[in-house]
């Protein structure tokens, strides 16, 4: 068994005892990206010299020479990011940026960039500039997005760990379709810095996409510069809401989510609570409304007549309606996130976490991202938007959780929520959902990373 | 006045009014867009809000103050 098939913590723990020589560590990754990359498309680049550089340049921390992911939103030092477009509406150049900072100062070592969907603008990383990521469990199905290559790395075991961002999910729906743990967290609270949106976004986070809920504790702690200190979940109160978002899913995800639940609160001896959270589709509105247009800031017409050609005929079009959508709608979103705050936090002075399914179905295929749902087919993007808008327009964290697998062996996965500042009772719920459940669900591997480990414990 | 959810008037006014380029295969996309978004944004403005105080500088870290 390679240490690369170890979790984070336990690479961080082998390095820092002496068992395990970073630099080894760091070309077994190299060589497995060679060898897994092909078949999902995860990593877009390398950078072998840059990483030997930031190795042997690492300080003694958390993560001293643990090969670390991070998604094609921010720029590094020798490479400025693309967001998986062929343009971006915003100047972008080579820096240093938040999440690299903290990578840096961790003493983590950056093995790679990760795809992600064109502009970030998609829940299933079938569209990038760079050609669709694929899901480890099914190659022929959408990974998620739009922290596509982030999670298919973790999933497929390129690394350990990778650093996603969140604007509408978009660490919380790769980490559920490839059977991952993401955390969303409050707004604020992790490294930020080099983004374009950085200075105007009041939604999108960057977030760990890790194997399980104590790594995410460890990036996590990197990303906000301060230990996410692990704590008890015990009495905990889980309220569910019974709305579309919760009801409106495939029976398989229900009947997995409904389990998970039940499992959560038997393990930390807590209960659960019917609550209720009127005006979600409005807040899901809101939010789409409110992300559309923090990313048309400074673009004008005439930036709009010369988009690259290479950009997709998709994402033109949806960056050009963004641009008539009316100021009164925005108006209007800002108030919803307003009501949507004070009800979010009423609401959570009854419960400490809301509980209902990150993605109402499986990986949809790539070549056509629809979900059957009992309301009839949805494109995946209509479907799984629903679920996960409301962290993203009031800033609460959220963390997405594996707790089974569906049809064709496709992650299913819950999705908890919690106060503001409370990213570390969303740590420790996720935890003891793990310990409830065996850890089957965050220790099961996909065919393309199992078969080799198979072979090599045979 | 009835709301219009016609993508067929509203489209091309609005990208004429800014003087924003289309071609066909990005209007098929606007149209799809506007069909799925533009009543669900008519939803949106009929909610009365007049009883919803503004957070004033809202700090989207925290609580509502």
């Amino acid at each position: 068994m390679s240490a690369l098939d170890l979790s984070l913590r336990e690479q961080a723990a082998a390095i820092a005892k002496g068992d395990a020589d970073p630099g080894e560590l760091l070309d077994e990754a190299l060589a497995r990206i060679e060898q897994r990359n092909p078949a999902i498309n995860a990593v877009v680049e390398t950078f072998p010299e840059r990483s030997r550089e930031m190795l042997a340049a690492a300080p003694p921390g958390p993560l001293h020479g643990v090969p670390i992911v991070v998604k094609d939103e921010w720029p590094l030092p020798w490479r400025a990011q693309r967001f998986g477009a062929a343009e971006l509406l915003a100047p972008t150049a080579p820096a240093e940026s938040g999440p690299y900072r903290a990578l840096r100062d961790a003493g983590a070592t950056i093995v790679g960039v990760g795809n992600m969907h064109e502009l970030g603008a998609g829940s299933t990383g079938n569209v990038s500039v760079y050609g669709p990521a694929r899901n480890p469990w099914d190659t022929e199905r959408c990974p998620g997005g739009s922290s596509s290559g982030p999670a298919a790395a973790v999933a497929a075991r390129l690394v350990a760990g990778a650093v996603g961002a969140d604007g509408l999910g978009s660490v919380r729906f790769p980490a559920a379709y490839c059977g991952l743990t993401g955390l969303k967290p409050t707004f604020d609270r992790s490294a930020m810095a080099g983004h374009h949106m950085a200075a105007t976004t009041t939604l999108i986070v960057s977030g760990p996409l890790c194997p399980d809920a104590a790594d995410c504790r460890l990036l996590g702690s990197a990303l906000f510069g301060e230990s996410l200190a692990a704590g008890d979940a015990a009495g905990l109160r889980i309220g569910v809401i019974r709305d579309p978002v919760s009801e409106d899913v495939a029976p398989e995800v229900r009947e997995a989510c409904e389990a998970a639940i039940e499992a959560l609160r038997a393990e930390t001896g807590g209960e659960v609570r019917e609550v209720s959270l009127p005006d979600l589709p409005a807040a899901t509105l809101a939010a789409i409304l409110l992300i559309n247009g923090e990313s048309l800031g400074g673009v004008t017409p005439e930036r709009l007549n010369r988009l690259n050609p290479e950009v997709s005929p998709i994402a033109r079009g949806f960056i050009k309606y963004r641009a008539l959508l009316p100021a009164s709608a925005i108006v209007q979103a800002g108030r919803i996130r307003t009501l949507m705050r004070r009800r979010l936090a009423a609401l959570l002075e009854e419960v400490d976490v809301l509980a209902w399914p990150t993605i109402p179905a499986v990986a949809p295929p790539l070549e056509s991202p629809l979900v059957e749902l009992p309301s009839g087919t949805h494109t995946a993007d209509q479907a799984n938007v629903r679920g996960a808008a409301l962290a993203n327009l009031t800033g609460i964290p959220s963390i997405s959780v594996p707790v089974g697998l569906g049809a064709g062996e496709l992650p299913i996965a819950l999705q908890l929520g919690a106060a503001w500042g409370r990213d570390e009772l969303l740590l420790d719920a996720a935890e003891a959902l793990e310990r409830a459940n065996g850890r089957r669900w965050v220790e099961a591997l996909p065919p393309l990373a199992r078969a080799e480990t198979e072979t090599a414990e045979a | 006045m009835e709301a219009s959810e016609r993508a067929d008037e509203f489209i091309p006014a609005g990208l004429a009014s800014l003087g924003i380029e289309a071609d066909e295969v990005e209007l098929a996309v606007m149209n799809a867009a506007h069909g799925m978004f533009w009543p669900a944004i008519l939803d949106l403005l009929s909610l009365d809000t007049t009883d919803v105080v503004p957070e004033r500088n809202p700090d989207l870290s925290r609580a509502p103050q």
